[in-house]
């Protein structure tokens, strides 16, 4: 796999060097210029590994929470001073946190509200790709309704993820070993438990929080990478979601059956096939527009209608389904690796520096 | 007062004898009208209050004079200053009591405006007046509702909470209910619950249905004692009371306003109030400074430096006392935080952490992605921001790399308008950019900006460009010096940028300010205000190497040179001379260094920039001395033929000193002055020796000193021109 140069959009400057923009740090920062086409033009990788069946090392059990949900996707800078081996003082300092934000607009100090949320963050071995992957963080909350009945159970209320799966080597090199990059969080729950949570982590670990969008590119990667998955576990469907600029607003979803999917792909697909050479297999870019256009072009033939002039909002399968606003939905556990490799190189690329 | 008060009659009686009052009396006559209104205003005021404590029961309204007028004064006072505690007292009085009857009662309700306080025992007298007088039911809600406007304004609670009870039979009023039930829910507290009081609410519940003010009233009950409430309460009931419109609220806000005070009042519970901010903060969440606050989470390594007992910064007031914990400062939880303070900023000038800077840049870099790249629109807070870091980059006296990342993404999209002084004050703090990338970075995005935005855009674009250049040859200068012009970089960094590569970049950047300031002056038909703001850049350029010791000089292109030597205004032709002058003695002295230098150091300017300049040179000296302006081997090939054809007589002195467009007037005037008897005026005359220096010596004495400077340095007047200029040509 080829990794442009984004990783050096974060040039480490020397100790010795002082921070202000001395004349020698004011061209060490033009030379970190100096390598970077990435700055303004950073891209998606052009190529990945097509996605195949791993996570026998991953707990099922937290992989059974990551699965059949749809998570709200933002990115994270990097974490400052983060410490796997703190995972169990943070749960503390979180609860303690959510119940000090809730009892701000009360009006009367509320006793019961101390024990109501329980809080757990915990690492999801093996959910990494290279070595220099953090490790996933799960975070949940339970709770109980306020005027729940005593012996009633805490339920999840929220739970959401900090991961990092195949992060660029240059960029997570290149950061000083203060920092933790986990880039991708995906939450699910209320929004108020949300904010308290991103802002407790604002606050403890000075990273910020900004929201993730999947883009058009992006959606056509889900939309190959995922069909290329059918010889593994069945696709049932290709299902997508354009929506066309006219007026009013036209929306279009675009169903197609899983042979045909199937079929298409492999057409499209450039040398020995992944069914012939599964394990080196690799996508290029060129033969991800190309079975789109193929697609579009199929429509086209039946409907008169270009769909190049849209967007793509949505795409589905039974692998999993992504949204443009930033959701995202893993069906599969078999898949869930090459999904978050992608979700990974976008946060990246959305990082400030 | 009742001095000042005949003072100022007898003042007025006088001034209008007088016809012409002096100045200082006239001063002190409306300071003593002033004073005398007001004190009117205050006793026609205090007088009301007294009619409205004094009033007779049963005392007539219709045709009431007397009352009108005093509602009038009272409703005055309430709105443009709010009500004192007293006053208060007795219209609530008034009202409560009835005692003229329901219509001037709602009047009265309706304009009590507290300015600071509100009496305890009053409110306690008018909620008692509610059961004895007949006041109708709407008048009853009106009441109450006050009553929850000023809530926070009550000056106690304690009698209040002491006829809990008493208010909390009105609960069965059905208008009343939802406005008790909100009093109650702000009065309990654990002793008011009992368990004929939760019956009451439940039969209330069961006859009027799940209302929300009952069930907020229960759940609170709930709270107190959960074992008094068995009722199962939804656990998420739409949060707060009902904002019921307040006639007051908005005067009440003016009114504080108005007085200075910061008495939080409000009609809604808490809950509402963190709503609304929440919802704001939704939008703008990341330009929120975070608060300066000491580190949540201490490492566990920190124990063993715990011996070095550690100073949060937030703790630290002053600059002395910095100075002092200079050691032991702990940086802020967040770094975004030292933004806000001028003594973080110290702090951050200083601090050598690597982590520290890059927290910052994260910090920074989302924000201002996350708000400004799709931003639209111009928000108060947007400003605010932008300020803040601008005054905190002005304070470093350089820019923050994740800004500069920003402004390039950002340039691709800018429309040339939104927030266009703090965009131009961010770029012109960019560092040096190699030459390779300028172009892409830079360049691309500011012309396609400049070619399509206003005349006004145009300027401000220079001047930030000038800022630029400025900032880049003073670090030049300063590390130049201090690095002994080694400044190759170590081998941490990648590429080397070298002398070269700086001038390079410079140089880049001159020319393309040069084709800019080109075209924008033939776009602009040659506008005065640009050209000013082109001439400032070239002042800089002109002086890079005597300024700012950067062996380069560029000349302007003759897309400058020529709209400027030529313009309508004296003050560009001037600044104009100034800069040849000042390219001369940089020319001059870059060359006899350059002959003491070993000759295979890269020291050297080239023989175009001598040319060019010499070539400039001696155009500017040819048309506005030597009146030759049509010369041979000059820039301007008009053939002679067509300039014949023109008709200007003696069109090769057209440019000279006195028939320059910009000087004519001058030399009008100097005429005038110098031959003050002859009627009809013939500028030539001045061209003779004598006048000639005189006119000189005028035209220096207006303050073209730039032009002094040219001509003294550039023409020597006994010798002739040319053989001055031969003497600058040798190389």
């Amino acid at each position: 796999m080829r990794t442009p140069h984004n990783g050096a959009v974060v040039q480490r400057r020397s100790k010795t060097r002082s921070y202000r923009q001395s004349y020698r740090s004011c061209l060490g920062t033009a030379s970190r210029l100096g390598l970077t086409p990435a700055l303004t033009a950073r891209r998606l990788n052009a190529s990945r590994r097509a996605a195949k069946p791993q996570n026998d090392k991953v707990n099922p059990e937290h992989l059974a929470l990551l699965v059949k949900a749809e998570w709200q996707l933002s990115y994270v800078t990097p974490l400052y001073q983060f410490r796997h081996t703190q995972l169990r003082s943070y749960s503390r300092q979180l609860a303690a946190f959510i119940v000090a934000e809730k009892q701000q607009g009360l009006a009367v100090e509320v006793s019961e509200l101390h024990n109501s949320y329980r809080v757990s963050l915990s690492v999801v071995q093996g959910l990494t790709e290279s070595e220099d992957d953090a490790e996933t963080v799960l975070i949940q909350i339970h709770s109980k309704p306020m005027f729940a009945r005593q012996d009633e159970p805490q339920r999840s209320v929220w739970s959401g993820w900090l991961t990092c799966v195949h992060g660029s080597p240059e960029y997570l090199r290149s950061l000083p070993k203060d920092f933790t990059c986990l880039p991708l969080f995906g939450s699910r729950g209320p929004e108020y438990l949300s904010r308290v949570v991103k802002s407790w982590f604002q606050k403890t670990f000075d990273c910020c929080f900004g929201s993730l969008e999947i883009n058009h590119t992006s959606l056509q990667w889900f939309a190959a990478l995922w069909t290329d998955c059918h010889s593994q576990s069945h696709i049932q469907h290709l299902r997508m979601l354009w929506t066309i600029p006219a007026a009013p607003p036209l929306q279009i979803t675009y169903t197609v059956d899983h042979q045909d999917a199937w079929d298409l792909w492999n057409s499209v697909r450039k040398g020995p096939t992944a069914a012939v050479a599964e394990d080196a297999a690799s996508i290029d870019l060129e033969e991800v527009t190309g079975f789109l256009q193929a697609l579009k072009s199929h429509f086209y033939r039946h409907f008169r209608l270009d769909l190049s002039a849209g967007t793509l909002q949505q795409v589905s399968t039974a692998v999993g389904s992504a949204k443009s606003s930033g959701r995202i939905k893993m069906s599969n556990s078999r898949h869930v690796i090459a999904t978050l490799t992608l979700l990974t190189e976008c946060a990246l690329l959305k990082m400030p520096i | 007062m009742a001095e000042t008060l005949c003072l100022s009659d007898s003042d007025r009686s006088s001034s209008s004898d007088q016809s012409v009052p002096s100045r200082s009396n006239n001063r002190s006559l409306r300071i003593a009208e002033k004073e005398r209104k007001k004190n009117e205003a205050e006793d026609s005021f205090v007088l009301a209050l007294r009619y409205f404590s004094e009033v007779e029961a049963g005392t007539p309204v219709a045709g009431n004079d007397e009352l009108d007028r005093n509602l009038a004064v009272v409703e005055k006072v309430a709105f443009s200053k709010g009500l004192s505690p007293e006053a208060i007292s007795v219209l609530l009085e008034f009202a409560m009591s009835l005692r003229m009857g329901t219509s001037p009662c709602v009047r009265v309700l309706k304009c009590l405006i507290p300015a600071s306080v509100v009496a305890q025992q009053a409110v306690v007298r008018a909620v008692v007046w509610l059961n004895v007088s007949k006041i109708p039911i709407s008048t009853q809600v009106l009441f109450i509702k006050w009553v929850l406007t000023v809530f926070d304004l009550i000056d106690a609670k304690d009698q209040l909470r002491a006829i809990y009870g008493f208010i909390f039979s009105f609960i069965t009023e059905e208008n009343l209910c939802p406005y008790i039930c909100h009093l109650l829910y702000l009065l309990t507290r654990k002793e008011n619950v009992h368990l004929y009081r939760v019956r009451k609410l439940l039969e209330l519940q069961s006859k009027l249905g799940r209302q929300p003010f009952l069930m907020h009233l229960l759940s609170l009950y709930k709270v107190f004692c959960p074992e008094l409430v068995t009722l199962s309460i939804p656990s998420r009931i739409r949060s707060g009371f009902k904002n019921y419109i307040s006639p007051w609220k908005s005067a009440l806000a003016a009114v504080q306003k108005s007085n200075g005070q910061q008495v939080s009042s409000s009609i809604s519970a808490a809950f509402t109030i963190k709503e609304k901010s929440i919802s704001r903060k939704r939008k703008h969440c990341h330009l929120d400074l975070p608060a300066l606050s000491s580190v949540l989470n201490k490492e566990p390594q920190s124990e063993q430096t715990s011996r070095r007992k550690m100073v949060p910064l937030v703790h630290l007031s002053s600059f002395a006392q910095m100075l002092k914990d200079m050691h032991r400062i702990e940086l802020p939880a967040q770094m975004g935080s030292l933004l806000g303070s001028s003594l973080a900023l110290q702090y951050l000038d200083c601090v050598q952490e690597e982590s520290a800077l890059l927290r910052l840049n994260f910090w920074l870099g989302c924000a201002l992605h996350e708000e400004f790249l799709f931003c639209r629109q111009t928000s108060e807070e947007a400003l605010q921001f932008l300020n803040n870091l601008l005054s905190a980059q002005h304070f470093l006296q350089e820019g923050f790399s994740s800004s500069d990342a920003f402004l390039y993404k950002f340039l691709n999209v800018w429309d040339g308008s939104l927030l266009r002084p703090q965009i131009l004050g961010l770029l012109s703090n960019i560092p040096v950019i190699p030459s390779t990338q300028i172009g892409r970075l830079l360049f691309e995005p500011l012309t396609q900006l400049f070619f399509t935005s206003s005349m006004f855009f145009k300027c401000g674009l220079m001047e930030c460009l000038n800022n630029m250049l400025l900032k880049w040859l003073t670090w030049h200068s300063v590390y130049a010096l201090e690095d002994d012009l080694d400044i190759s970089l170590n081998s941490h960094t990648s590429i080397n940028i070298t002398l070269s590569g700086f001038k390079d970049s410079v140089m880049e950047l001159v020319h393309f300010v040069g084709r800019l300031a080109s075209l924008g002056l033939q776009l602009e038909g040659c506008n005065t205000l640009l050209l000013s703001f082109i001439l400032d850049f070239y002042e800089t350029v002109c002086d890079t190497f005597l300024k700012f010791g950067l062996p380069l000089v560029v000349m302007p292109p003759p897309g400058v040179f020529y709209p400027a030597l030529l313009a309508t205004d004296p003050v560009s032709v001037d600044r104009l001379a100034y800069i040849m002058h000042r390219y001369k003695l940089n020319l001059t002295s870059a060359k006899s260094q350059e002959k003491q230098t070993e000759p295979q150091q890269a020291f050297h300017i080239s023989r175009h920039t001598f040319r060019q300049f010499n070539h400039y040179l001696v155009f500017m000296v040819n048309c506005l001395w030597n009146c030759r302006m049509f010369h041979a081997n000059t820039d301007m090939h008009v053939r002679e033929e067509l300039l014949h054809k023109s008709n200007v007589p003696q069109y090769w002195t057209r440019f000279d000193f006195i028939h320059h467009p910009a000087f004519t007037g001058y030399a009008v005037d100097f005429h005038q002055k110098c031959w003050p008897g002859k009627k009809d005026v013939d500028v030539n005359s001045i061209k003779q020796s004598k006048p000639w220096s005189w006119y000189l010596e005028y035209l220096f004495n207006q303050g073209f000193d730039g032009l002094k400077d040219f001509v003294h340095s550039s023409i020597s007047r006994q010798v002739t021109a040319g053989d001055e200029l031969q003497d600058s040509q040798q190389r």
